[in-house]
């Protein structure tokens, strides 16, 4: 079968790919592009695991058909920062110890990107409710909220 | 400390190592120092995501003293860790650290002696910093002590390690050194391997699901048809064995679609132990009684006890429920074979995977990586010997990725577990006698890969697992306690706890009860039988620090959110009995129990700990967060569901795990003890925790809980008995408005004449079997280039108004090349041709015969055509845009197919008898304006009623399959949906008006009743051709026959909208809602890209059936309108027929409470399931 590729920005590059347009994005960006952050979790968008940034919003790329996300703007985990040089929300996450096994930390901190761009200061009320349908097994939930809230500026005394 | 790279061998020229010969050829390595000053330590255990990794580090940094920045630490690959078993019951620290903390003391002592003889000063006044040892202004590093030599130490058993008072390190936080990887992507779990020249594998799992004992395991599968998937490109292979079916693919979509699409045959299933009743069939699972205690007079005291108390506690089968799905990578070579695996236990595993493909262990490597957290055996293990069989099988290197069903259905389960306790209280309300048995249903779940290719037999193993912890903690003078060894009935294995959290269950709540029953302060009361001194510590600082207020008797509580506060305390004795204590830990917790809706709520846990010496006090920490948070989650919403035997749940809705907003508030309260020798914190935490909540809970309603979870509808029935009513949501406000039924403006009226001529042209069509029609010469395919662009570019737009290519491609076929099978009441109808190629298509058709065809339902050589071709509509057409349509057409290219032969009932094959059908249903009539509408009106009814056929699919059709004139636009069917009425009539709750079904024609969505779906996605799609005015035209023609609604929109979706908000996880269908629908349709959740369809407005919620519900929910939605609207995923692989009804009841009741329930919900899954739309 042909394939006309489909262009797409990924991290602020642009990329050709050539696979079937019903491909979920998540399978292009981890196996073409060999970006590891977004991870397979259910392939059913229901623990957000896999989530990226499509056109500065969240978006579980499980879901998301390589065809849909011709032209979009994508940005995975890679895109925000790395160890030497992390992003304000990776940093938050890292203060505050936010990983046990760190396979849900991908999605925990690229929807807290997704939240913080929508609402900077978000109540913990709030912060709750944007990570509600993100899955943590390890039990990880109270450092993750304190990296929220640090990352948002308003947690500025240490951890306890 | 740095995350390793390698092992760190072979750098250098130099090397001091500490090993400990295991035989004469083998020895293991616990150290390595280089000459460059790196240490690298070996640990046989795993990081399972608790941070051990960083904990082994400071360890090592400390007794060497060196920086922990320059320990690098090895886990798990079976090349070059020594053995050190399974990562199991909160060891590493507490045992299998020892000799590698003694090989860091016995290199750091060899390292200064010889540094002693190099400075030529005495040991004692030499210091050591970071490896650079000094005394009196002369230094020598451990480098240039080591330069070029190799030095091999024997480990010594008898090593003097350093005293507590001189730790640096330990006992100190240190972040943990994989954090800034994992927060960055940078981090390779083994999910993220790639290897050069990998395959993508996927597994097929039997239909026994979950099951791993019985004659029926590895001899199940009758056929594999690899013919089923050979359309898809890059299959490498198809592989099985046994049971055992993988396929091989070059891309991994492929290797799933492959998975998906593989025909199999399988015998059928024995029938399985049904599980509806877990307490019953783990009484009837044969077992063998070992008595593990038998003190004072049991029998006696009991019979003698003032007040018996014979309790029963049941804990449910609960899932690991590892976030990612396991994963390897396997690359098998001739004599060198590796495997990248998430194993818990590399050692055991090489030794199952030499097993499994019949080589000596010497010749597999098992390099193990970070994966998901797994808090026991998870399925890491399977998949590393799936891999390892499909890259024997293609031989070349082959990942495999489990899927999320795969790990929910067969990760070897944290067991059910039954647990009996006879006793009483005496005279003075002191326990009496404790006799308690226990019944664990488990094994160690051998790796998959061997039972299914038939390796091993599939008979199952039974273990010694159930005495974990089985002995309370109490010193009751009469007491019994008895395990009931017994095989698993489904595929179980350790779970966090083992058997020691479920054992701690029942201590723990039977002491709270006969608390009660004496009428003594529950903490008081444990503490009369409590003689260790570390728990009594714990105890009373724990309730110290919780503020915990001595409560004798408890008092009522009014209102219906009632408050109560619970206590529980466990020492976790784990390992092979009589096994040994891990940390000692107690929580006090705080709950609220809404008494309506039976929710749940554990507000605030402290959670107290004494772990001994902490070596990282946050990783201890976090640890105990880790634990209360998921063992709450376990007693509050964990069990596994079956179906006939076999796991029913496959992914998070039918699964459920505590979200953010249900985590507890979490005060710790660590105990320092740093005199005390570490102890294993993995686990301890997790062990009080669901006694101390179902304490609290009778705490705040007096009644009694020894079954978790502690769902509503359990906290209901306990509350109000067997009849309790089931929480519904507030029934919405019904839109209060008129409907109507409209008649068609344009229909042929079939008066009694007509009908009488219908019935003579039929008779004498049949009679004559003649064709009803002229043939009509074929001509030479028309030159399209005497057509001018604009008349093809109309006939472009006008082609998209009919959606023609829709119904005139199959679904693999060339663009408007025919042969899709339209499913009508009557049979099977195959689309025709419409390309121009001459013998197969249209090309010799001359303008008047498509007119006619058009007009008339005739086909060129004269045959009547079938209504599903909508000449009834087409009729209305006008002239010019036939002729810009023929145009277009022509203009198309060619393609050369023939449509299957239709397959229609008698009388229906009889074409002739169409004739009869014409003569009562049918007018050629071309669209005549109605003078007293709009010109805009006009426009939209030409549109809708001619090619744009609307009514179509939105009329019901009478007997015969002709729209019924005077239920104009009142809803239909098609293609398997419902086509939902587009007048008054129209289910929704808010009505439609112009401006919405303008967004709706225009964009595929509305705000007020959802995006476009199924066979109406394309015909959005298709009317993008049309300019905006003539969408609106549709609209306002569309719109005049809706009534003007008394409320405006926005107001009305705020109130059903907030009327509908699901917040109690009070049924199986609300779980399943909330875990998997409302992540994208719950109102006010986190923008995600695509739309977020509300479903209190949605039309399918509140259609007459639930068909279009069910279709999208098994078949999602793939191809939306445009992307922008987002995507919706197809759960027909992930829940059961049981699971879709009730999400599928849930969601009527919950969205549309003002409509009936829908009936044979049960049989529409079944049809649409094994239907192709």
């Amino acid at each position: 079968m042909t394939q006309t590729p489909i262009r797409l920005t990924v991290n602020g590059r642009i990329h050709e790919v050539a696979a079937e347009r019903q491909t979920p994005l998540l399978y292009v960006l981890r196996n073409d592009l060999a970006l590891n952050g977004p991870k397979y979790g259910c392939g059913l968008g229901e623990c957000g695991t896999c989530t990226v940034l499509i056109d500065d919003a969240a978006a579980r790329s499980c879901v998301i058909p390589l065809g849909g996300c011709a032209g979009r703007d994508i940005v995975t985990l890679e895109g925000l920062g790395t160890r030497d040089k992390p992003d304000v929300v990776q940093q938050a996450f890292i203060d505050e110890q936010a990983a046990q096994c760190g396979y849900c930390l991908n999605g925990m901190i690229m929807t807290t990107k997704a939240l913080l761009a929508q609402n900077p200061s978000p109540t913990e009320q709030e912060a709750l409710a944007a990570l509600r349908y993100n899955l943590c097994r390890c039990g990880t939930h109270v450092e993750i909220l304190r990296a929220v809230m640090r990352a948002s500026g308003q947690l500025t005394e240490a951890a306890d | 400390m740095d995350s390793p790279v390698s092992n760190g061998a072979g750098r250098q020229t130099g090397s001091l190592v500490v090993a400990r010969s295991v035989d004469e050829v083998t020895s293991e390595t616990f150290i390595r120092i280089t000459a460059d000053g790196s240490v690298t330590a070996y640990n046989g255990h795993v990081d399972l995501g608790t941070g051990i990794r960083t904990a082994l580090g400071q360890i090592v940094a400390e007794e060497l003293d060196v920086s922990f920045a320059r320990v690098v630490v090895v886990l798990g690959d079976t090349a070059v860790v020594p053995n050190q078993g399974a990562t199991i019951a909160s060891e590493t620290i507490q045992i299998t650290a020892v000799p590698l903390r003694k090989a860091a003391a016995q290199a750091r002592h060899f390292l200064i002696a010889r540094a002693a003889e190099r400075l030529e000063l005495p040991a004692a006044d030499l210091k050591i910093e970071d490896g650079l040892v000094r005394g009196h202004n002369r230094s020598v590093s451990y480098g240039e002590l080591i330069a070029g030599e190799e030095i091999r130490l024997e480990l010594e058993d008898d090593v003097a390690v350093k005293s507590v008072g001189d730790y640096a390190i330990v006992g100190h936080s240190v972040p943990r050194v994989d954090v800034p990887a994992k927060a960055t992507g940078e981090l390779t779990f083994v999910h993220d391997i790639r290897v050069p020249g990998m395959l993508h594998g996927r597994v097929v799992r039997p239909p026994y699901a979950g099951v791993d004992a019985g004659p029926f395991v590895g001899t199940s599968l009758l056929a594999v048809d690899e013919s089923s998937v050979r359309d898809i490109p890059g299959v490498v292979a198809v592989v099985h064995i046994g049971d055992f079916v993988g396929v091989v693919a070059e891309r991994e979509e492929n290797a799933i679609r492959a998975a998906e699409q593989l025909k199999l045959s399988w015998k059928p299933t024995p029938s399985l132990t049904d599980l509806a009743d877990v307490e019953t069939a783990l009484r009837a699972n044969p077992s063998t009684p070992r008595t593990l205690i038998d003190k004072g007079e049991v029998d006696k005291a009991i019979a003698g006890a003032a007040r018996p108390m014979q309790r029963t506690y049941v804990w449910p089968y609960q899932m690991h429920a590892s976030i990612g799905p396991s994963c390897a990578v396997a690359d098998f070579q001739d004599g060198n074979i590796r495997v990248w695996s998430g194993t818990q236990n590399p050692h055991v595993l090489r030794s199952d995977l030499a097993l499994l493909i019949e080589r000596p262990e010497s010749e597999i490597e098992v390099v193990r990586l970070e994966a998901a957290g797994c808090y026991g055996r998870n399925c890491a293990d399977d998949v590393t010997a799936d891999a390892l069989l499909l890259s024997r099988a293609v031989g070349r290197p082959v990942r495999v990725q489990l899927t999320r069903e795969q790990e929910h259905a067969w990760e070897p389960k944290g067991t059910a577990q039954l647990i009996d306790v006879n006793g009483g209280l005496d005279a003075d309300g002191g326990i009496a006698a404790y006799d308690l048995a226990t019944r664990y249903p488990s094994n160690a779940a051998p790796t998959l890969a061997l039972l299914l290719t038939g390796r091993i037999s599939p008979d199952p193993a039974v273990l010694q697992m159930g005495d974990r912890t089985a002995i309370p903690p109490y010193d009751y003078d009469h007491m019994r306690v008895v395990a009931h060894d017994m095989a698993p009935i489904v595929r179980a294995s350790w779970f966090r706890g083992v058997s020691a959290l479920p054992n701690t269950f029942a201590h723990e709540s039977y002491i709270d009860e006969a608390a009660t029953e004496a009428g003594v302060d529950p903490i008081a009361y444990r503490l009369r039988y409590l003689k260790d001194p570390r728990a009594v510590d714990l105890v009373n600082a724990v309730a110290e620090r919780a503020g915990w207020t001595p409560r004798p008797v408890r008092e009522d509580k009014d209102g219906e959110v009632v408050h109560g506060r619970g206590f529980a305390y466990a020492l976790y004795v784990h390992s092979k009995f009589p096994g040994y204590g891990a940390a000692w830990s107690a929580w006090v917790t705080d709950v609220a129990v809404n008494k309506t809706t039976g929710d749940v709520s554990v507000t605030r846990v402290v959670a107290g700990q004494d772990s001994g010496l902490m070596i990282n006090p946050d990783g201890v920490r976090h640890q105990i967060h880790g634990n209360v948070i998921q063992s709450t989650s376990r007693a509050l919403m964990e069990e596994v569901s079956f179906e006939r035997g076999a796991v029913a749940a496959r992914e998070w809705g039918a699964y459920p795990i505590i979200p953010f907003p249900d985590v507890p508030k979490i005060d710790v309260l660590m105990l320092p003890r740093p005199d005390q020798p570490p102890l294993g914190v993995g686990e301890s935490a997790s062990v009080p925790s669901a006694a101390a909540i179902a304490n609290a809970i009778f705490d705040a309603t007096g009644v009694r809980f020894r079954e978790p979870p502690f769902t509503p509808e359990r906290i209901l029935k306990g509350l109000h008995g067997e009849a309790s009513p089931v929480p519904q949501a507030l029934p919405a406000p019904p839109a209060s408005r008129t409907s109507r039924i409209w008649e068609s403006p344009f229909a042929k009226r079939a008066g009694i004449f007509a009908t009488i001529a219908a019935v003579c042209t039929a008779a004498i069509g049949l009679g004559a079997a003649l064709l009803p029609g002229r043939a009509i010469a074929p001509i030479a395919r028309p030159d399209a280039s005497v057509y001018s662009a604009a008349t093809i570019a109309r006939g472009q737009e006008l082609a998209a108004l009919g959606n023609c290519a829709e119904c005139h491609t199959s679904l693999s076929g060339a663009s408007s090349a025919g042969g899709r099978a339209l499913e009508t009441p009557f049979g099977t109808i195959y689309s025709t041709n419409i390309t121009p190629d001459v013998e197969t298509g249209i090309g010799a058709w001359s303008y008047p015969a498509f007119e006619r065809a058009m007009r008339d339902g005739l086909h060129r050589d004269g045959r009547q055509l079938y209504p599903a071709f909508p000449y009834t509509h087409f009729a209305r057409t006008s002239d010019a845009d036939l002729q810009a349509l023929y145009a277009y057409l022509m203009a198309q290219p060619a393609v050369r197919a023939t449509a299957p032969a239709n397959t229609l009932a008698f009388p229906f094959n009889l074409r002739p008898l169409l004739a009869g059908w014409n003569a009562l249903f049918h007018q050629t009539q071309e669209f005549k304006p109605d003078p007293a509408k709009s010109e805009q009106w006009n426009r939209g009814a030409y549109l809708v009623e001619s090619l744009g056929h609307c009514s179509g699919c939105h009329s019901p059709r009478n007997a015969l399959g002709a729209e019924q004139r005077k239920a104009y636009l009142a809803g239909g069917f098609a293609e398997g949906w419902e086509a939902p009425p587009l007048t008054s009539l129209s289910h929704a709750p808010i009505p439609w008006n112009e401006d919405e079904l303008y967004a709706y024609l225009r964009t595929g969505h509305s705000r007020y009743h959802g995006v476009a779906a199924g066979p109406m996605a394309p015909i959005v799609r298709d009317l993008k051709a049309l300019p905006d005015r003539d969408i609106r035209a549709m609209a306002v023609y569309l719109n005049s026959f809706n009534d003007t609604a008394t409320e405006m929109p926005d107001a009305l979706a705020a109130r059903l909208e907030s009327a509908t908000q699901v917040t109690v996880a009070s049924s199986t269908g609300a779980r399943l809602y909330q875990g998997a629908c409302a992540v994208c349709h719950e109102v006010g959740g986190l923008p995600l890209f695509g739309s977020r369809p509300s479903l209190a407005l949605n039309s399918n919620l509140h259609g007459a059936t639930s068909d279009n519900l069910v279709q999208v929910i098994l078949h999602g939605i793939t191809e939306p309108v445009s992307s922008d609207l987002g995507y919706m995923p197809a759960f027909r692989n992930s829940m059961s027929d049981a699971q879709l009804k009730e999400l599928v009841t849930f969601l009527r009741r919950q969205f549309a409470p003002d409509k009936p329930a829908w009936t044979g919900v049960r049989e529409t899954i079944a049809r649409v399931r094994s239907s192709t739309h």
